[in-house]
């Protein structure tokens, strides 16, 4: 099989979009309604306490003092945000192994038509779902040494960080408490994923176990750096559009509750660009994947038959 | 070798301007590598008291900070404004004589009674009481060795913020015939109270180091072996501060005064915080007009502005001295518009009013300089970089000093202290600084509100006149305030300054309901008639009730805006003044009651606003768009973790 490039990769992304373009809008469809009920959630919580307030509307809207009286008086209700954040954050990653599942298989199996290509996701979504499961407790060690190692990395420059006086400096030390950590971390984010793509490739041929699978994944990741850069320029397209409509929506308040689906409506449309970037990406890694030296089939040895 | 100041230590020179009981002259020597000072100190001390004294207090500040027993320790457990002190640069003052008329002393120094182990405070008996009138002459020889910085004084590296730093005698306080000695220990809440002055410095230092130095530079000669000797002379001052680092630079400016005058305004920074300094410059420039166009004109031909290195900021910057201040807030966060620096700078230079000249007890009375200067300080913001932009301008985001402090600052459970209470005894740093700082502005801004900005300013400013280069307490702001304002304030000032209690303004009822003649049974047996619906139907108008209360132990004035339904509205005004804690209001109007506006023009800086603005029926609007904002971030975060 010949040896992929970078560019095979990146070109894989566009074509997944293309041909499953349905897949891909029905899994931001789950995402969005998750966000959505986030977003009713929360303005529950504040209406609770703010809707009498005219004080909360100005604070909405950009005005700095009564926003600092809201969040003093509001702490209670910032307290519940918070918790509707986590909750819809845990909620969807224990529906993200299903759903990258799902993906996986397709862009794997390659299904034709709307009927198979849902049959094809949810089977495939069912079937790694406990794998994907054990491959996230196994990948937990890892999270801890990134903490440990952002931990460390921020206190040798916490310092540098307090006394900055110009923006070069700032950047500096917060390169040198991030940078380690952020590395470390798309090396093993990068590894969960190639290994999620053997974990759904050799599913049905070879069941392979997931702690051989992560380490063998490991392995392969240090001795293919382009899965790290094929990696990192997802992660660098979804970071320079998340900051394209920071800038462009800065100094842009929408007023009234017409206002706020408008916004609603154009983060979506963020969110449904960034979720492309997420997809292709995976596309990339299920060629990549496949390309893969296949790993050891378990072999089920029944011992009374040899007597 | 540093340019001589020509000008005089008083601006245009003249006749003492207050009553110079406390005289130094000072040698000292700097060893920039030991943090050390060898010195002598001849004071020249005046009884201007109606009472003999047998018996001199002293300051020796740096012993605070020379165990864990001083009382500035125990009180701040280590740490003052969220800088530690270091376990290895501890400080002391040692006295290594004392010579009154040629007799050595030494012996005699003892620790006042109370001392309980902190030796910040020394008392010299005399063998000669010293009568009202009289002048007594002591030497003193000392070695000091600076603390590693912390609350405001040492060294950090090469840098050196030396105050407070010389034996300091106390205050001769109270009525005239019984006056007593105030000399209390150093505490972390506490800062200075002394008697003004003249005092001549030299200092031998190292040629290398930029030195500078409250008063104005007279002389300066090489001392050989790479040090030279700075002499500095100042007068009607009360404290004597200076500054030494190999690698400050200084860049200087002109205000212009409002008597015609000027004074060289000067700042001391290192080339990387260069940017910081013009910005504390012009800040300075402006304070320095500004407060002398407001209260009296700045009376000395230089401020000097210390822009401490960035490791010493937290500990030495934001500290005040006759003619020379330490500022802070130099930081990569503090982008232009984002005026922190500037407040630091300008509150600092406000100080050398608001107990520079005002020279208050700062012990028993911080609100008086604190609060005071507090107050002023929004004023001058205000006038220096726009009402509404004071404290911030940056990226669509604007603030106003006091309304931004207010917001951030204001306690929604009263402190257990009152506000004129003692610096030292407030329950803890918190309750003092919220007490001495904020709530005083708040205070001075109700008042002034309530009683006219023009009429308030000028009271101030009589007040300034009044007791510039004295020793005023709050009784006597009190009486002049109530006085020039034509008003008995009492019923402000007692609550406000020495109750606990506050203003808890609340709207604690509000509806309406259709207007209609009474409905009912009326009169008895055959005169007996019921009255129903139909006979007294709806007018059509509304019948709305309003009940407002006060729960705190401040009464003031209220204003109260009735918005209704039509965008009609309907100004109220509830006075509680000895009528009660509450008042119901009764509107009838043809359009429903659709909000309540208690103090609309937010007069009332004394009390949390935030419910303040209350409309009857509840609009979710805004937080939909709260809620909009917190799922697009959810989304993004879920976009990271998940597909």
């Amino acid at each position: 099989m010949a040896r992929l490039g970078l560019g095979d990769l990146i070109g894989a992304g566009p074509r997944a979009v293309s041909r499953y373009t349905g897949t891909l809008l029905a899994v931001f469809v789950v995402q969005s309604l998750i966000a959505a009920t986030c977003m009713i959630a929360v303005a529950l919580v504040f209406a609770q306490a703010f809707a009498h307030l005219p004080l909360f509307d100005d604070a909405v809207d950009g005005d700095l003092v009564a926003l600092l009286y809201c969040l003093r008086y509001g702490k209670p209700s910032l307290v519940a945000t918070g918790g509707i954040v986590f909750a819809a954050v845990v909620l969807w990653q224990l529906a993200s192994w299903f759903l990258v599942g799902g993906l996986n298989g397709v862009l794997a199996q390659r299904p034709e038509g709307r009927g198979d290509t849902a049959r094809c996701f949810g089977a495939s979504g069912a079937a790694t779902y406990l794998a994907y499961a054990r491959l996230a407790l196994c990948a937990l060690p890892g999270w801890v040494v990134v903490l440990f190692v952002f931990g460390t990395a921020t206190s040798l420059v916490s310092s540098h960080i307090v006394h900055a006086l110009t923006v070069p400096e700032l950047i500096g030390a917060l390169a040198v408490a991030v940078l380690p950590a952020a590395l470390l971390l798309h090396l093993l984010w990068t590894v969960s994923d190639y290994a999620r793509v053997e974990l759904t490739l050799r599913h049905d041929t070879h069941d392979p176990g997931v702690i051989a699978t992560y380490l063998r994944t490991l392995s392969y990741v240090l001795r293919r750096p382009v899965t790290l850069v094929h990696g990192a320029i997802g992660w660098l397209l979804f970071g320079l559009v998340t900051a394209a409509y920071a800038y462009l929506a800065q100094g842009h308040p929408m007023y009234g509750a017409g206002g706020a689906v408008t916004l609603f409506v154009a983060r979506a449309g963020v969110s449904l660009l960034r979720m492309a970037f997420r997809f292709g990406v995976l596309a990339g890694q299920i060629e990549l994947g496949r390309t893969r030296p296949l790993p050891p089939r378990r072999i089920e040895v029944n011992l009374d038959s040899k007597s | 070798m540093p340019k001589i100041d020509g000008s005089p230590a008083l601006r245009g020179g003249g006749a003492a301007r207050s009553p110079r009981a406390a005289n130094y002259k000072i040698e000292a020597r700097l060893d920039p590598l030991r943090h050390t000072l060898v010195a002598s100190e001849t004071l020249t001390w005046t009884n201007t008291s109606a009472s003999e004294v047998d018996m001199l207090p002293f300051h020796l500040y740096l012993n605070a900070f020379k165990n864990e027993q001083s009382l500035l320790m125990r009180s701040s457990q280590g740490m003052v404004r969220q800088a530690k002190v270091s376990e290895t640069g501890w400080g002391f003052l040692q006295i290594d004589s004392v010579h009154v008329a040629g007799v050595d002393l030494t012996a005699k120094l003892h620790p006042p009674a109370d001392a309980a182990g902190d030796e910040s405070v020394v008392e010299l008996p005399l063998t000669q009481p010293v009568a009202p009138g009289a002048t007594i002459e002591v030497a003193f020889k000392f070695t000091a060795q600076l603390p590693e910085v912390f609350a405001r004084t040492g060294h950090k590296g090469d840098f050196h913020m030396v105050a407070q730093w010389f034996p300091k005698i106390g205050v001769r306080v109270g009525p005239p015939g019984a006056e007593r000695w105030d000399c209390p220990p150093l505490h972390a809440n506490s800062e200075f109270f002394a008697d003004f002055g003249t005092y001549d410095v030299a200092l031998t230092v190292p040629s290398t180091h930029t030195i500078a130095a409250t008063g104005v530079l007279t002389n300066a000669v090489d001392a050989g072996r790479g040090m030279r000797t700075l002499t500095y002379h100042a007068e009607d001052v009360h404290d004597f501060a200076w500054m030494a680092d190999p690698f400050m630079d200084v860049m200087s400016g002109q205000a212009k005064l409002v008597d015609e005058g000027t004074v060289e305004v000067r700042v001391y920074y290192r080339a990387e915080q260069k940017d910081f300094a013009r910005r504390h410059l012009d800040a300075a420039i402006g304070a320095v007009e500004k407060f002398s166009a407001m209260f009296v004109p700045y009376p000395w031909p230089i401020m000097s502005v210390i822009d401490p290195p960035v490791d010493a900021m937290s500990d030495a910057g934001g500290m005040e001295y006759p003619t020379l201040v330490t500022t802070a807030g130099d930081s990569v966060f503090a982008r232009p518009g984002i005026r922190v620096p500037e407040y630091v700078t300008v509150h600092e230079v406000g100080h050398n009013w608001f107990q520079g000249i005002l020279a208050s007890n700062e012990a028993d009375e911080a609100w008086l300089d604190e609060g005071v200067n507090e107050w002023a300080d929004a004023h001058v913001m205000a006038e220096l970089y726009g009402q509404r932009t004071s404290l911030l301008d940056w990226m669509g985001w604007q603030g106003e000093l006091s309304a931004v402090v207010r917001a951030a600052t204001i306690s929604k459970r009263e402190t257990p202290s009152a506000i004129a209470t003692a610096a030292y005894a407030f329950v803890d740093s918190a309750a003092y600084a919220e007490s001495s700082y904020g709530a005083t502005q708040r205070a001075l801004l109700t008042l002034e509100r309530a009683v006219g900005s023009q009429r308030f300013l000028a009271a101030m400013k009589a007040y300034a006149k009044a007791f510039a280069f004295r020793h005023p307490t709050g009784r006597e702001l009190f009486d002049l305030l109530s006085s020039e304002l034509g008003q008995d304030l009492s019923w402000f000032f007692g609550p406000v300054f020495h109750e606990v209690g506050g203003l808890q303004l609340a709207l604690r009822h509000a509806g309406c309901r259709p207007a209609h003649a009474a409905r009912g049974v009326f009169g008895d047996g055959s005169a007996k008639k019921t009255v129903t619906e139909l006979e007294a139907p709806d007018t059509g108008t509304w019948r709305c009730d309003v009940v407002v209360q006060n729960t705190g132990t401040v009464h003031v004035p209220v204003e109260i805006e009735l918005r209704f339904a039509d965008g009609s509205t309907k100004q109220l005004r509830w006075d509680d003044r000895g009528t009660g804690n509450w008042e119901r209001f009764v509107v009838e109007r043809s359009s429903r009651l659709v909000e309540v506006w208690l103090d609309p023009e937010n007069k009332i800086a004394l009390d949390n606003p935030t419910a303040h603005h209350y409309r009857l029926d509840g609009d979710g609007a805004a937080a939909l768009r709260a809620g909009a904002w917190f799922s697009s971030f959810t989304q993004t975060v879920l976009q990271i973790v998940g597909p």
